[in-house]
């Protein structure tokens, strides 16, 4: 099988309209999360700063600066970019668009696939992949695999996620929201906060900055909104994983958490840490920054763990202040130096568990 | 490559509330239409298939969960109802992994994509992938009825990486001329009429790909 390698990666977030702006801001003081109205609360929620009346009309808009940033980053011939294919993770899709404009508004999941990557001019198949929360991995480890059958080259993903009432309608009703801020791994931890992103990410079989080692994937079906509390597939995805990359725990550098402040999901994962890792690496969580973008958020964090480290920094966590002593977690940012093997976690409703490997390739 | 079990159900729309209670009881709580279809299909091909071992679940509609979709926003959003656990997030088409993974199949890696007729090839590209750290494969297309009168469907196949006696081995065939033009919708019932029939290979192509279909290893 071809490897694979992350060639080039984009973002928008709440923390600015490119990466470049995004890690800037994590180096400063927490960003605080507007406030959504849209399902009847005030949840805190962090949003993409690009204003629009109309939902598609913005999130074309969106769409353009993020493939602007991709198209430079990526460098890749004219032709090549135009035969991209184009796989995109979303959980809410254009589900945003009924909000205003009705039944009428609302396109179906191919056709809002198919205009983003027009967005994007990759005129390749357009596929929409639907995981839950991991539809981005998703969506990414279907490029790898496409990659690694010799089908493709380069492959365009995408990670979407923006505003609409039923999602934040769905997370309040459950109560998993929380009505301050994000506290990855904090004692004072009491629920998820929401976010837009809109994250691409050029996959490819010619080396890039970063080799795919491995992406491991499990079932945790104990639940469908939430892990086993003993983050039992956790555990034994992250090891699938680190077996799949021939690793040790040891070789780990850094553990980019799934953790978004729920008080048993980060629980959960940092049992199943604690499980394989003695002492566990340095950790970060990115949800107390970008919140919790759902579909977006394995493209999402992982263009922007790659782009800190780029820059030399290991992303600070937001919001994390007092560790919890149950978790034994204390996710911190700092130098970035020496950190070339990187674990990234992502799991979401309906059991998906995901673990990728990433080596610093050179 | 090899495929086992090409898998075709048509379930007429009132008739799927029974065949579910009679497959699987009351187990399948909280899912809806397209939920059903997928875990009875899958559920027939494993059947057929009648091996064990760690599973992938990749499948694919054009319109996934059509019904529990609207009813998200109908029901839920318009009367200012709370959107309830599973009608959102596009739960209802991904359910069917957790689903399976809960009746003790050993599932490991599972997706579901909204993917255009002609790109079914693809589909196959993408389990050769995953082939490489799983054993079997399971892939499916399936279509809720958007009207009365019109069956939903459900086909199925499991793709493994080694051969079976009375698998179907598939490789692409890129150089290849002639053969058929299949879509999303038809291209496992094909295989599944084909492999009753006919001993030459079969060829079927969509988009740019094609890929040959032969009896024996």
């Amino acid at each position: 099988m071809t490897e694979a390698f992350v060639r080039a990666t984009a973002l928008a977030s709440a923390l600015g309209p490119d990466l470049d702006t995004a890690v800037e801001r994590l180096s400063g003081s927490p960003l605080a999360p507007a406030r959504n109205t849209t399902a009847g609360g005030a949840w805190p929620y962090f949003e993409i700063p690009v204003a629009g009346d109309d939902w598609m009309k913005r999130a074309e808009a969106v769409a353009r600066a993020v493939a602007g940033s991709l198209r430079r980053e990526a460098a890749l011939a004219p032709d090549e970019w135009a035969a991209l294919p184009c796989i995109i993770g979303s959980s809410s899709h254009s589900v945003g668009a009924w909000d205003r404009g009705g039944w009428a508004a609302l396109v179906p999941p191919l056709e809002f696939s198919r205009m983003l990557a027009q967005s994007f001019g990759a005129r390749g198949p357009a596929m929409l992949v639907n995981t839950a929360c991991t539809s981005g991995l998703s969506a990414f480890d279907i490029a790898v695999s496409l990659v690694a059958s010799g089908r493709f080259r380069d492959v365009l993903v995408l990670g979407v996620e923006l505003s609409n009432r039923l999602t934040v309608a769905g997370f309040a009703g459950l109560e998993l929201l929380s009505a301050t801020a994000a506290r990855p791994c904090d004692r004072a931890r009491d629920g998820l906060v929401l976010g837009e992103a809109f994250a691409a990410l050029i996959v490819s079989a010619a080396p890039g900055p970063w080799r795919i080692a491995a992406l491991a994937s499990g079932m945790d079906a104990a639940s469908l909104t939430g892990p086993a509390p003993g983050g039992e597939v956790i555990a034994g995805t992250m090891r699938s994983a680190l077996a799949m990359a021939r690793w040790t725990g040891a070789a780990v550098d850094l553990i980019k958490l799934q953790a978004g402040g729920g008080r048993l999901g980060d629980l959960a994962e940092a049992r199943a840490i604690r499980e394989l890792f003695a002492p566990p690496p340095k950790t970060v969580s990115l949800k107390g920054a970008l919140g919790h973008t759902l579909g977006a958020s394995g493209p999402a964090e992982l263009a922007l763990t790659l782009a800190s480290l780029a820059r030399g920094r290991v992303p600070a966590t937001w919001g994390f202040a007092a560790p919890d002593d149950e978790l034994g977690l204390k996710p911190s940012g700092g130098d970035a130096k020496g950190v070339s093997r990187v674990l990234f976690n992502l799991s979401g409703f309906g059991g998906n568990v995901m673990s990728l490997a990433l080596e610093k390739s050179g | 490559m090899y495929l086992l079990a090409p898998t075709v159900l048509r379930i007429a729309p009132e008739a799927l509330p029974a065949q579910v209670r009679a497959r699987f009881g009351s187990e399948l709580r909280r899912s809806g239409a397209f939920a059903h279809l997928c875990m009875l299909g899958a559920q027939a091909c494993l059947d057929a298939a009648g091996e064990d071992g760690p599973l992938a679940v990749l499948w694919s509609s054009r319109l996934g969960a059509l019904h529990a979709s609207r009813a998200a926003l109908d029901e839920s959003l318009q009367r200012g109802e709370p959107a309830m656990p599973f009608t959102f997030i596009g739960m209802q088409p991904h359910l069917a992994g957790a689903l399976l993974a809960q009746r003790a199949h050993p599932v490991t890696r599972s997706a579901h994509l909204h993917l255009a007729d002609e790109d079914w090839p693809l589909l196959l590209f993408m389990a050769q992938g995953w082939l490489a750290e799983c054993k079997r494969v399971l892939v499916g297309r399936v279509e809720e009825s958007a009207s009365g009168g019109v069956a939903h469907r459900s086909d199925w196949c499991l793709l493994r990486k080694k051969p079976l006696a009375g698998a179907i081995r598939l490789e692409p065939a890129p150089d290849q001329e002639g053969g058929t033009t299949a879509t999303a919708e038809d291209w496992i019932a094909r295989v599944a009429a084909w492999a009753a029939g006919s001993k030459a290979p079969l060829l079927l192509r969509g988009g740019k790909d094609a890929w040959r279909f032969a009896l024996g290893k």
